[in-house]
């Protein structure tokens, strides 16, 4: 029945990964992106907690009395230092995204990413990279173009 | 003693609002204390690598700093970099003062660490410290930048974590020294080997590898230079140290070796290609900065005292050239186009920028030049077609990079439509042609920098030294009998 046990909580560890990290890699929403990470963070948590588990032994706790075999209390230190370095970071992520949100005025990740590719050309003084919409590959820099300079915008 | 090189940064950045009207010098002063401390313990550990455990505690069960030379030389190198890149110009008390110091602090305890789940908090602390100031420029391409930066390097720390999960669960241990005695019987197999890709992976966001490096161009061009420079001379180099102590201690096989040599070589073809499309100079640099960190996978690929000396070579020489190059790009980050002629009227700027681009494409006698040649001439020493592919593939990039350096150069003196861009301000160009001394030095002192490297390399390269020293021989004798969890037992 511990076998079975062991073996549901290391499944449930690794779907977990990778409910997580799948979603990270499809989701569009901001949002979603950090729940995923969320998500992948438990699942990771849960592996290494996993590693010093016994079923035959007591919480690491030293009362002096007994001296019963305890579970590993490495991992669960670990554990701990992780969820909360991991809550750190995703209250930084959201706080990012509602700055996002403010500049851009969207969660939509592809429509940002988009944004930011043409807000670093424009702050490069650049038009615009070649997209799927309008290639422009052939040449590694586009041919001069005296009147399209940005000469007007210096100081 | 020394790990106040990693507590004093980290208590400035907290108390930095505390202290009144010291606060614009509290943090130049805690980096210069650091750089103190390690220049204290530098001659020390020059003959003797010594260890500190923390809070008294004994290993394997304690955790501990380990001090040679290639540590204190990191350490120094963050205490310098921070204080070159200091952000002066902010108004005193700026939150970019605290997360600066922070950084300083993760970096310096990475540097130090011999313990893996330290290096995993130390590792994080450097990547919050990075989220804050890549965002800092305050921009929203700064922010998506950032925050795609946040998303990857957490799922990076995520498959590092699970690595460190699988490692423990094989050994019980996560003390480096521990780990390398018991590395040969318990991690030398499939398992192994993936908790190392899996670290690989993880640890290789910061270090710009290969498949992990996609936020390396967008932030870079969305920050402030001053943070560029420091993420890419910086942060990536001690990523990179902690994954050579894995590597040396823990991992020495042959497929950790190829998985690094083919990741690099991926790498250096991937950024020199990325950088000779590159329309403007900081995404032109961003990218070079990832061909070059894939030479330094390769060199430190390479086994024995020769790799880490060709890998240490070209770490450092990138430490200085990099965070130059981006301080010059401060007032030169617009189009190619646009720098038609802004080295007339910029003759230091421009001078500088020549001179680290010639040590970046390696011209004798710039420092470049050596460090390209010891890797080159390490790869040589193997046998077998990957490394040879991995030396033509260098020389070959090397071509490249001449090529789009030259065509930025010929752009800086060009004659023609003038309208130079703003003059640099004082402070990026006294830092830049502080590093071109630095770079200049080293090159005129290339021999006697040479057995300095060629020393501390053979300090780290000794495995069974290091294991000695963090492990006296008690624990030798019955390995595994202080952890509580001993790999048979703990497999479901």
């Amino acid at each position: 029945m511990n076998d079975a046990t062991t073996l549901t909580l290391y499944l449930g560890a690794i779907g977990l990964l990778a409910i997580g990290i799948g979603g990270l890699v499809l989701a569009r929403h901001l949002f979603r992106v950090v729940m995923a990470l969320a998500i992948a963070e438990a699942g990771a948590n849960l592996l290494l907690v996993l590693t010093g588990f016994r079923w035959d032994a007591v919480a690491p706790i030293l009362t002096g009395a007994d001296r019963a075999p305890m579970v590993d209390p490495v991992p669960q230190a670990l554990v701990l230092t992780a969820i909360v370095i991991g809550v750190g970071v995703q209250a930084l992520a959201l706080a990012l995204a509602i700055r996002l949100r403010q500049a851009y005025g969207t969660l939509d990740l592809r429509l940002i990413r988009a944004r930011m590719a043409a807000e670093i050309d424009g702050a490069a003084g650049l038009a615009p990279a070649g997209s799927r919409d309008r290639p422009a590959g052939e040449r590694p820099l586009p041919p001069p173009q005296p009147a399209a300079l940005p000469g007007e915008t210096r100081p | 003693m020394i790990a106040l090189a990693v507590a004093l940064p980290l208590l400035a950045a907290f108390l930095l609002p505390l202290t009144g009207p010291l606060r614009r010098i509290v943090g130049p002063a805690t980096l210069l204390l650091v750089a103190a401390i390690a220049l204290n313990a530098w001659p020390r550990a020059q003959v003797e690598p010594f260890t500190v455990a923390i809070g008294g505690f004994r290993p394997p069960l304690g955790i501990l700093f380990y001090v040679d030379g290639v540590a204190l030389l990191f350490v120094l190198a963050v205490a310098f970099s921070c204080l070159l890149l200091w952000p002066w110009n902010e108004e005193a008390g700026s939150r970019k003062h605290a997360l600066t110091l922070l950084l300083a602090a993760g970096c310096s305890g990475l540097a130090l660490s011999g313990d893996l789940f330290n290096i995993y908090v130390f590792y994080e602390l450097v990547a919050v410290a990075s989220y804050g100031l890549a965002a800092g420029a305050g921009s929203g391409r700064a922010y998506a930048a950032a925050f795609r930066y946040l998303v990857l390097s957490s799922l990076g720390s995520l498959l590092a974590l699970v690595g460190i999960a699988l490692i423990y669960h094989r050994t019980g241990t996560l003390n480096l020294a521990h780990l390398g005695e018991l590395a040969p019987t318990l991690l030398n197999d499939p398992p192994g080997l993936a908790a190392f890709l899996l670290l690989l992976l993880g640890l290789g966001v910061k270090a710009e590898l290969f498949p992990v490096n996609a936020w390396v161009p967008e932030v870079y061009a969305g920050a402030e230079r001053r943070v560029s420079a420091l993420l890419a001379g910086l942060v990536s180099k001690l990523a990179v140290l902690v994954l050579v102590r894995l590597l040396v201690l823990v991992f020495p096989t042959d497929e950790a070796r190829t998985a690094l040599l083919l990741l690099g070589t991926l790498g250096i073809l991937s950024g020199e290609l990325a950088a000779y499309r590159a329309r403007d100079l900081a995404r032109l640099l961003s990218w070079s900065s990832i061909g070059q960190l894939g030479i330094v996978f390769v060199a430190f690929a390479v086994p024995g005292e020769a790799g880490l000396v060709a890998g240490l070579a070209v770490a450092l020489h990138h430490l200085v050239a990099k965070p130059a190059l981006f301080l010059l790009a401060d007032r030169w980050g617009g189009s190619l186009e646009s720098l038609t002629g802004a080295g007339r009227g910029a003759p230091l700027a421009g001078a500088l920028f020549v001179l680290f681009a010639l040590s970046l494409i390696g011209v004798p006698p710039l420092p470049g030049f050596w460090a390209k040649f010891l890797v080159l001439s390490g790869l040589a020493a193997q046998e077998g077609g990957l490394w040879w592919t991995a030396a033509a593939v260098i020389l070959a990039t090397t071509v490249v990079e001449a090529s789009y350096l030259f065509r930025v150069v010929g752009r800086l003196y060009a004659r023609g439509a003038g309208g130079a861009p703003a003059p640099h301000a004082t402070g990026p160009l006294t830092g830049a042609a502080v590093l071109g001394l630095v770079l200049i030095l080293g090159g005129a002192s290339a021999g006697p920098l040479g057995d300095a490297l060629g020393r501390m390399a053979g300090q780290a390269a000794d495995r069974a030294a290091y294991i000695g020293r963090v492990l006296p021989v008690r624990t030798i004798e019955r390995p595994g009998t202080l952890t509580l969890n001993t790999a048979p037992e703990a497999r479901p």
